[in-house]
């Protein structure tokens, strides 16, 4: 059974909403950033009921034929909304975004408008541990001691570039020289090219030698001993990679 | 033709069409019914105060396009005159209603608790606004047959129009006493308002057509809305 979890205000006020109204035959809709719970959440009030997806119009509208009860998702690919018929049906739809307004106010009784993550800290907090175990457990990791607080995360795409965020973080505190390698061998294979490759590709591996031994050894003086290069190339090293 | 003979007084006294006719002073020397019942819900020195303001330069009648809304009341015109300088006359004319055919569709009229309906709108309004708000309700009124899309429509459009207010006060209450006979058995009636300190108007004429559909009486005024329906089970209206 699908779980949602919120304790966004607004959320629980949807989650109230729809609870009233689950025996009721009225056409519902919730649209917000994609990548926010709407399926989810969709699922969760209504798990038995049949899911269609509003990149197909045809079988849209042939489930609404046969079922009283129905979810469609992707409500805004429909190609023609006009041509649907909501009476007396229970309908659940999701949107990324509004569309047309006049007519999501004419086809839908309750318009419900889902707070991207961004509104919702809490929610991130509880949607990162849960990424995280299950990240753990798909690549395989031992659990590891890692403040929580240190796994940057991005919000920008909601669930998306969260999830993201956190395997990408994941993989890199696994990587040994070997991965970091191969990782960069199918980047070059990809992307090298044109005539002055050597002098490009090798920031690749400068730039961050250099970010990172700043950080950690704090001086200048005292990196270009431990890299063992002359004071002066590494500054010109760090006004050619603009360093900070 | 000699008409000077005809008493007229009474064709004018059961007009629809309220008249009156003032004095110099702003006294009312006569009025007919309809004016009588208008006079419940304006003053006479307002009405007074359009009849000068329209009054024609010279002695004579002129008549005057211009909308008048008094509570329920909706004029479209008024003709105001006088012949010497003791008395001024002002006659208001009542705007048509369109009635429309009304074609009820039965199918799509479930047995409803309207109370989950109007928590389930409030709680859709308490999503996007955070304005205080107070119900009273009567958890007693019985289920009806409503089209329930059509309805929540009609209960969000209405609410939402006082989304800027501070403060709303929602009350949905049987009218005692009132009732419709339908078939020779008395339906009840509930209304169901709002009064805040400022209503948006522009989604107006939605509400109204809405209203309209689910055979709703529906009254707006700038605090104030008011829907009144019946608590029926058998819907044949009309």
């Amino acid at each position: 059974m699908e779980t949602f979890f919120s304790t966004s205000d607004k959320i629980q006020h949807i989650i109230k909403s729809f609870n009233l109204t689950k025996t009721l035959f009225v056409s519902s809709i919730i649209i917000g950033e994609s990548h926010t719970g709407k399926k989810s959440l969709a699922r969760y009030l209504f798990p038995d009921t049949l899911l269609v997806s509003g990149n197909d119009q045809k079988k849209v509208e042939e489930a609404l034929e046969n079922n009283n009860e129905l979810i469609i998702t992707n409500f805004e690919k429909l190609s023609n909304q006009n041509a649907l018929d909501f009476t007396n049906k229970r309908i659940i739809a999701t949107a990324d975004y509004m569309g047309n307004q006049d007519l999501i106010d004419d086809l839908f009784a309750f318009i419900y408008t889902m707070p991207p993550l961004q509104e919702r800290p809490e929610d991130v907090n509880h949607i990162k541990h849960l990424f995280i175990k299950e990240a753990l457990s798909i690549l395989m990791i031992e659990e590891h001691n890692f403040e929580l607080d240190d796994v940057p995360i991005n919000l920008t795409k909601n669930n998306k570039s969260l999830k993201r965020s956190i395997y990408m973080h994941l993989m890199r505190q696994n990587m040994d020289a070997q991965d970091i390698e191969s990782v960069l061998y199918h980047y070059l294979i990809k992307h090298l090219d044109g005539n002055d490759g050597y002098r490009e590709y090798l920031g690749l591996y400068e730039k961050p030698l250099i970010e990172a031994g700043l950080k950690k050894f704090g001086s200048q003086l005292q990196l270009s001993q431990v890299l063992g290069i002359n004071r002066n190339t590494l500054r010109k090293k760090i006004h050619e990679h603009n360093i900070d | 033709m000699n008409t000077t003979s005809i008493d007229f007084k009474s064709f004018i006294e059961w007009d629809n069409n309220p008249f009156i006719l003032f004095s110099d002073q702003g006294k009312i020397l006569y009025l007919n019914n309809a004016a009588e019942i208008l006079f419940g819900y304006v003053t006479k020195q307002e009405l007074y105060n359009i009849s000068l303001s329209y009054a024609p330069q010279n002695f004579g009648y002129k008549t005057t396009s211009l909308t008048l809304n008094y509570d329920t009341f909706m004029f479209h015109a008024i003709t105001v005159g006088y012949e010497n300088e003791e008395q001024i006359s002002l006659r208001l004319y009542n705007t048509p209603r369109i009635k429309t055919e009304r074609k009820i569709e039965k199918d799509k009229l479930i047995t409803t608790d309207i109370n989950i309906l109007l928590e389930a709108n409030i709680a859709l309004f308490r999503t996007k606004n955070t304005n205080s708000l107070k119900l009273l309700t009567d958890q007693d009124l019985p289920a009806f047959k409503i089209d329930q899309n059509n309805f929540s429509k009609l209960l969000r459009k209405t609410l939402d129009a006082f989304r800027a207010s501070d403060s709303i006060d929602i009350s949905l209450k049987l009218m005692f006493g009132q009732h419709v006979l339908i078939e020779n058995k008395r339906e009840s009636i509930a209304q169901f308002s709002i009064v805040a300190n400022g209503r948006y108007t522009n989604t107006d004429a939605e509400i109204r057509t809405l209203a309209e559909v689910s055979q709703i009486k529906c009254m707006m005024k700038e605090h104030l809305s008011n829907l009144k329906f019946l608590l029926s089970n058998n819907p044949v209206i009309d």
